[in-house]
């Protein structure tokens, strides 16, 4: 059996490995894009940072696949998939055959059609490379424009503050992270980042980036000028489906998969963010593992593993700023009762139902409290009356909390 | 028991939890952990994790 993995991100170096332990006998081949081998992605912020260097988030050392008989073949992108002959075409000429296929091609920065978007200065941040290109661009410049106030902007934005001057994030919703946060907590972030000398700007659209030659300054659609030497997009990812979109493979979104992670055409599977399951394409980690693990069992023994979705982590750090979001976080209607506590920089905010039981939690800061509120989510046990109150002032007695606890009753 | 924290993404592995996604029970210590076990946020094998 050869089983053939495109590409070695964390989906398809999970799938190798998982493949070589099912299989000890089978022909593992593994196509990878970039010149280096795998690295950790989420590691990359603090390598832009300058904190670390590539090699403290490259887990596995050079002899890692010889090791397990995998061929690792990197600086090699697949260039066009015939299904009928069970071939893919290599950028370097080569034709690979392949009994199974996995398609873990990832996802690819979104560009939006920004006049001057080509610029030279103008980057989006996805691999190392891209790392590498922005701290050489950085070099002697100061001032940078971050465009996307999603996690990926913060954090970017943050980890250049390291080396530039005046970083400002531009963001079209009205507060950060508006999938994670409500509007109370979107503004505590913002000022929290705000000391950190991050400045949003909410609610705006770019209307050109200009320059001559290289990149100077960002127009926005109000008419205000903001100097720029450097611009980074971060408005989001998209599957990358040009290979299998050209072959005739079923794609939506992302590559369509059913829940044994196969494609609409027999022996091609898909894992990780290049894959849409049940309408979603994931693209987080731990998604693209469990996605991996599935479909490396039914590559090897057809129907004998079943995805069933990934619950997404709630805990989540930008900008050195640790978040916790729990449940439903912005209920909509029904009859919830919120719980709120804003103190400096720090945001709690509970949803309880008619009988007192967590239903959701924003947490921003209350480090201390984070596991608890798991906890008490999970047992779903009724809390009681000024819990909120008693729950942060028996944590810092100086602090006033029930001066600023509000409590609102929701109605339809 | 003995926390451990990951030094590329900053998780933490904490023995009282486990990790549900990967199949470990609760009161597993870290050093109990097979060895294909990786962080469950970035994919960072055991020897990238370090005590607490």
């Amino acid at each position: 059996m050869r089983y053939v993995i495109v590409s070695g991100g964390t989906a398809g170096v999970a799938a190798a490995q998982k493949l070589r332990a099912l299989d000890p006998a089978a022909s593992i081949v593994l196509i990878e894009a970039e010149p280096i081998p795998y690295y950790l992605r989420p590691g990359l912020i603090d390598v832009l940072a300058g904190k670390k260097e590539l090699a403290e988030i490259t887990p596995y050392s050079r002899d890692w696949s010889e090791k397990r008989g995998i061929e690792y073949r990197l600086t090699q992108a697949a260039v066009s998939l015939d299904l009928k002959r069970r071939e893919i075409l290599l950028s370097s000429g080569k034709i690979v055959p392949y009994d199974r296929l996995l398609l873990a091609l990832g996802a690819e920065p979104i560009r939006p059609k920004i006049p001057g978007v080509d610029l030279p200065g103008v980057f989006t941040l996805r691999t190392a490379a891209d790392v590498e290109r922005i701290r050489t661009w950085s070099a002697g410049r100061t001032r940078a424009v971050v465009l996307g106030g999603g996690w990926l902007g913060l954090e970017a934005a943050h980890a250049m503050r390291n080396f530039l001057e005046e970083v400002v994030i531009l963001d079209r919703g009205p507060w950060p992270l508006p999938r994670q946060l409500d509007r109370e907590a979107g503004e505590v972030l913002a000022s929290l980042l705000r000391e950190k000398g991050l400045e949003i700007l909410r609610e705006t659209e770019v209307a050109e980036i200009r320059g001559t030659g290289e990149v100077r300054e960002v127009l926005l659609s109000s008419g205000k000028v903001l100097p720029a030497d450097l611009v980074l997009i971060a408005v989001g990812v998209r599957p990358r489906v040009g290979l299998a979109k050209d072959a005739g493979i079923l794609v939506n979104k992302g590559i369509v998969v059913n829940e044994f992670m196969e494609t609409s055409v027999p022996d091609v599977y898909a894992a990780g963010d290049v894959a849409e399951w049940q309408g979603r394409v994931y693209g987080i980690v731990p998604a693209a593992r469990e996605q991996a693990l599935v479909a490396a069992q039914n590559m090897v023994e057809p129907g004998s593993a079943r995805y069933q979705g990934t619950n997404p982590s709630q805990r989540l750090k930008v900008a050195g700023v640790e978040l916790l979001c729990l449940g439903e976080t912005q209920p909509e209607g029904g009859r919830l009762l919120e719980e709120r506590v804003r103190d400096k920089g720090q945001y709690l905010k509970l949803i309880l139902d008619q009988e007192r039981r967590l239903r959701g939690a924003i947490v921003l800061g209350f480090l201390d409290l984070m596991d608890d509120l798991e906890r008490l989510f999970r047992e779903e046990v009724s809390l009681p009356q000024n819990f909120i109150a008693r729950l942060t002032k028996c944590r810092n007695a100086e602090s006033d909390f029930g001066r600023f606890a509000a409590h609102k009753r929701r109605k339809r | 028991m003995q926390k451990w924290e990951c030094t590329v993404c900053g998780w933490i592995y904490d023995p009282a939890k486990g990790d549900p996604s990967q199949g470990i029970e609760p009161g597993t210590a870290f050093e109990d952990l097979p060895d294909d076990w990786v962080c469950p946020e970035c994919g960072a094998p055991k020897d990238m994790f370090q005590p607490l």
